[in-house]
């Protein structure tokens, strides 16, 4: 193992949560090699730090015993109301109950819209393979793409390059969803194409499944701090879960941490 | 009012009360908020108390305490804090200077408080749920909604940004 590979694993080893048949290896490797030795001190030394410093806090009493009060009156009317709307006429009782009614009604719709978003993206994803217009803007470089997008949509979206992780930007399109017209960014998996489709995540659109898998495709989907994306792919889903990953963390270490009080 | 016996929720979730609060305010990084947070949290733990598995709520219930600070996190965001990068954080990765082992050993708490609240709040979390919860790689990956690597990775930049912050302050004035 050079320091590289114990780097990556250090911290599962101090944590205890590296494989078995790792820890001689990275153990091995710290005895003659000053630089991580100096790291996994200064992991110890950190570990020690906030332990000891980072402070546990009680919640409020007040809250304490309203939750216990809400327990003690909830169940009934709560089991009630839960019965009627799963039972399979649960609609016909629910008429008398305004609230439930609407409830449920919302939820339907909700899931009906979420059911087609998934599906129109789907199609988005399947008429970008086999058609011309897989790329507006065909560039690996993510200086090209994401200016490409300047007045062509009413947000500037995120582009990265994860070709060191294996994932190369390929290009970028303009797609419709319904009325909106929002970004698609296009990125590569060896032959696998993989589409990244996202607009502002206060944008008043339909939410979908975290996850669904249509026609042998997947389709992952979340709420990002400023962007709803949705990633559809043929690509396996551990793949595309770690390709995902990779989205995520470069959203976060884009995104400023607001100045603290 | 009617006074049932101690109901599931009581045996079950209450007891983790302070937990969930705790992760709150790291998320919320504000008393009122993690109040809120924590409230709308543990009603929700209530109404689908059914859906928890197992002996140990916790999890169970730090993961709807996690989703619901970042909805309430999320709805406010956009506008506020837009700070577009902390350059210093960022630097910090590439920088070749060896933070201070004795500085990070000898941080008091409000040098970690500082340090923790400039982590970015994907990497707060993962700290959070490891050093003070003490959860596996697989909880927290199941909380954050993330694959157990990007938990690893996550970890790994998380304590790497704030060994720079911690290891390379001069007492209170390095703050700059």
């Amino acid at each position: 193992m050079n320091c590289d590979d114990v780097r990556t694993r250090l911290d599962a080893r101090l944590d205890g949560e590296l494989a078995a048949g790792e820890i001689e290896a990275v153990d091995a490797h710290m005895e003659h090699c000053a630089d991580c030795k100096a790291l996994q001190e200064r992991r110890i030394a950190l570990h020690d730090a906030l332990v000891r410093e980072m402070p546990r806090f009680a919640a409020p009493d007040a809250l304490r015993q309203e939750l216990v009060r809400s327990a003690r009156e909830a169940p009934k009317a709560h089991e009630r109301a839960t019965r009627r709307m799963s039972s399979g006429w649960g609609l016909a009782l629910a008429a008398s109950l305004a609230i439930v009614a609407v409830g449920s009604w919302q939820l339907a719709t909700t899931r009906a819209n979420g059911e087609m978003l998934t599906q129109t993206l789907l199609e988005s994803h399947v008429r970008s393979l086999i058609g011309e217009h897989l790329t507006d803007v065909v560039s690996s470089d993510l200086h090209t793409v994401k200016p490409w997008f300047n007045g062509r949509l009413d947000f500037s979206p995120p582009v990265y390059d994860f070709a060191g992780r294996g994932y190369p930007l390929l290009g970028g399109r303009l797609e419709y969803v319904g009325e909106r017209k929002v970004a698609a960014l296009v990125y590569g998996r060896r032959k696998h194409v993989i589409n990244v489709f996202l607009w502002p995540a206060d944008a008043g659109m339909a939410q979908g499944p975290p996850a669904a898998t249509r026609h042998g495709y997947h389709l992952l989907h979340w709420n990002g701090p400023d962007f709803t994306y949705w990633v559809v792919s043929d690509l396996g889903t551990a793949e595309l879960q770690e390709f995902a990953g990779l989205l995520k963390d470069a959203d976060l270490a884009a995104a400023a941490p607001p100045t603290s009080q | 009012m009617i006074q049932s016996p101690p109901t599931r929720f009581e045996a079950l979730v209450l007891p983790h009360l302070d937990a969930a609060y705790t992760l709150a305010r790291y998320l919320m990084r504000d008393t009122h908020d993690a109040e809120d947070a924590t409230q709308e949290a543990m009603l929700k733990a209530l109404r689908n108390v059914d859906q928890c598995r197992g002996d140990d709520a916790r999890p169970w219930l730090l993961a709807i305490v996690r989703n619901t600070c970042h909805t309430h996190l999320r709805r406010r965001g956009t506008g506020r804090g837009q700070v577009s990068f902390d350059e210093d954080l960022h630097t910090a990765e590439d920088d070749a200077r060896r933070p201070d082992t004795a500085l990070i050993r000898a941080a008091d708490a409000e040098a970690v408080r500082r340090a923790l609240d400039a982590l970015p709040l994907g990497f707060r979390e993962v700290v959070v749920l490891r050093e003070l919860q003490g959860l596996s790689y697989r909880e927290i990956a199941e909380i954050a909604e993330v694959p157990v690597g990007t938990v690893m990775s996550r970890l790994a930049r998380a304590r790497d940004r704030l060994e720079q912050l911690l290891g390379r302050m001069r007492g209170k004035e390095g703050w700059g």
